[in-house]
């Protein structure tokens, strides 16, 4: 396992996670090592225990955990499930473009230069269209 | 040199930036299309899609043929699109030169027939595809390039 193999988590209130990954799955086929849970159905402490579930049971040394809103309670379950543990970090605000760029740039980008692409590639994508 | 030739009736979008984009990593996406290539605002909105990953050129159909066969593209790898059935025998008879074409995306319409997921052709688009056929041309239909490679020649003619 090297510092490329990134394990990809999107917490979300409501079905976003489960729907930004299937709309991902429309656009580039199938994914591998990215995975979607509904924070605001499963609650807290569940929430927290299937995301270190996930970074367990595949010995994960990497992992983003995608969160859609900081400051709700999925972010919250984030931060306590991975506090403290070193190679994982999360993004807040996830969007389309930052999981398309995740899903086909895995393996090709080391975990810190991915994560600072991912920021930059979210940032841009909210702009005003004017054509 | 063209290396894909494409059906698509949603033209530049995400399936073909990033599902074939990625994985092919074309030098230039080129839309051949009469109608785009009318309108600064069409030619704008496909081409933007497109950017940054990758350059793209919105041409005529004629262009496209006469610019392709005179070796305008020839040091570039290209990703060629159009439309439909029509546009692509149009490309063909007037020169163009491919031993397949994949058929990516003829979506849902009424009067349209299912002939896999993502291709549903009319009586007369199905004319059109056999004439592309009768040229020994093999068509693909594969939305992805991850999913089965579906040949439909013997289901249009």
């Amino acid at each position: 396992m090297t510092d490329k193999d990134i394990t990809g988590i999107v917490v979300t209130h409501g079905q976003l996670g489960e729907e930004l990954l299937r709309t991902v799955r429309l656009i580039v086929g199938d994914v591998h090592d990215c995975y979607a849970l509904s924070g605001s159905d499963l609650g807290d402490e569940k929430t927290i225990e299937s995301i270190r579930e996930i970074l367990d049971a595949k010995k994960v040394k990497n992992a983003v955990v995608f969160v859609d809103y900081f400051g709700g309670s999925c972010g919250a379950s984030c931060v306590r499930a991975t506090r403290g543990l070193a190679g994982v970090k999360i993004i807040s605000g996830v969007n389309l473009p930052i999981l398309l760029d995740f899903v086909t740039k895995q393996g090709m980008m080391g975990f810190d230069e991915i994560v600072d692409h991912l920021i930059k590639r979210g940032q841009e994508s909210v702009k005003i269209v004017d054509i | 040199m063209v290396i894909l030739f494409r059906i698509d009736d949603r033209l530049i979008h995400a399936q073909v930036v990033i599902g074939w984009g990625m994985k092919l990593r074309p030098d230039r996406i080129i839309l051949a299309d009469d109608q785009v290539s009318a309108e600064d605002w069409e030619k704008e909105l496909y081409t933007s899609a497109a950017e940054p990953d990758f350059k793209a050129t919105v041409l005529t159909l004629a262009d496209a043929v006469d610019q392709i066969n005179g070796g305008v593209f020839d040091s570039e790898k290209i990703f060629l699109l159009v439309r439909g059935p029509a546009e692509a025998l149009e490309m063909l008879e007037m020169g163009l030169e491919t031993k397949e074409i994949n058929v990516g995306g003829l979506h849902f319409r009424e009067g349209r027939d299912k002939i896999t997921e993502n291709v549903w052709v009319d009586d007369k688009e199905t004319g059109l595809l056999r004439d592309i056929v009768k040229k020994g041309i093999t068509l693909e239909a594969r939305a992805l390039p991850g999913d089965e490679r579906i040949t439909i020649n013997s289901k249009v003619v």
